[in-house]
């Protein structure tokens, strides 16, 4: 098996030790970790990684994995649930927040957050080009997954929201 | 849909390892997640062959990390710059270290892109562009390895340039910068000797 199968998206997060997802296959797995595990539409940064991984290395599988007690995710939910009105954001970490403040005004609950942040840049992943092309190719098996790590017991969760193929809702 | 074998092993590798922790540390995730600030900002390529606690000989929870095609730090990229203020401004990292490696796919494609006539066009795909700064820096140099080194500089210069660096160096901290290359071939890092800190080269 190539070792090279899994792309894995997550928090940059000194807590979710690098050890618990290396382990998970002989040889490590292809990784991207941003701040609060995000996936946006507009950023080179983390579609580079995609567009390697997927085009290049021919992944089967892209793991975004969220965790629990999430500072990224803490930070929205107060931000969205401000009283007063916040400023227009100001330096990079405000702004890379901005999408994720957004989901976080439809939640009070953090763990419910974390969760629909996942659910969100899952999305977001099945919503690229290459993601859309690689489904197109019959010969290729291609799933996005969204996972949660719970700090407290070190374990992996699927949440069980896998895509493998473009919704039938969607014109294309 | 049917849970895949390659996940099924993915989680019960990671069930294993937790399990092993727990027996070697008891206690460790449940002290790991009220954790104590990191004091490293580990800055990497996304390539699985080098897994960032083992390069820096960090236990768990050691290191804030970061990695991307190419171990890349972009003056206008907000990943980046979102997880360096972070960990310079919130979390008070002491070090950042940037560490490139040898056999890189990023530098070995740029290389090869600087070889060819450049396109009259802009970049239209993300890769292309995320590449591009990369690619200029390897039309100045022949050999593989140099052009990986020149890489780990150029990205130090950046980090230091950034205005959380001059924010945290003006108020005294004492956080430095580094460059270090892994050696794929041989396990070891070697540090390229370009460290920054508040007081200019160190």
């Amino acid at each position: 098996m190539s070792s090279r199968q899994v792309l894995y998206i997550g928090c940059s997060d000194w807590r979710v030790p690098e050890s618990a997802v290396s382990t998970m296959l002989p040889g490590g797995i292809f990784v991207h970790r941003n701040i609060a595990n995000q996936f946006h539409l507009d950023d080179d940064n983390a579609l580079s990684v995609l567009a390697y991984a997927v085009e290049h290395l021919k992944v089967s599988h892209i793991i975004v994995a969220g965790h629990t007690l999430c500072g990224g995710a803490e930070a929205a939910l107060a931000a969205a649930h401000a009283s007063c009105p916040p400023p227009p954001p100001s330096g990079p970490l405000a702004r890379w927040l901005v999408p994720l403040t957004e989901i976080a005004r439809e939640y009070e609950d953090l763990t419910e957050l974390i969760e629909a942040n996942v659910r969100a840049q899952v999305n977001n992943v099945a919503g690229t080009d290459v993601v859309r092309a690689a489904w197109a190719d019959n010969k290729r098996k291609l799933q996005v997954h969204g996972w949660i790590y719970d700090l407290g017991t070190g374990r992996f969760r699927d949440m069980g929201i896998s895509v493998d193929g473009p919704s039938k809702d969607d014109v294309l | 849909m049917p849970q895949d074998y390659i996940l099924a092993r993915l989680l019960s590798n990671n069930a294993q390892w937790a399990e092993d922790v727990d027996r070697a540390e008891p206690g460790f995730f449940a002290e790991t997640a009220k954790g104590q600030a990191p004091k490293v900002l580990y800055i990497g390529c996304a390539d699985s062959r080098v897994p960032e606690s083992v390069v820096t000989a960090s236990k768990p929870g050691d290191i804030f990390v970061h990695r991307n095609i190419a171990n890349q730090f972009h003056l206008n990229d907000d990943s980046a710059l979102s997880v360096l203020t972070y960990a310079v401004a919130h979390v008070g990292v002491q070090h950042v270290i940037l560490v490139g490696h040898t056999n890189c796919g990023g530098a070995a494609a740029c290389h090869a892109a600087a070889r060819k006539p450049p396109s009259a066009e802009p970049p239209a795909d993300p890769l292309t562009r995320w590449l591009a700064p990369l690619t200029e820096i390897a039309r100045e140099h022949e050999d593989l390895t140099d052009l990986v080194e020149a890489n780990v500089r150029a990205q130090v210069t950046n980090i230091a340039a950034a205005d959380v660096m001059a924010a945290a160096w003006a108020a005294g901290k004492d956080v430095q910068v580094h460059g270090w290359v892994y050696e794929l071939e041989t396990g070891r890092m070697r540090d390229l000797g370009v460290s920054v800190g508040k007081a200019g080269p160190v």
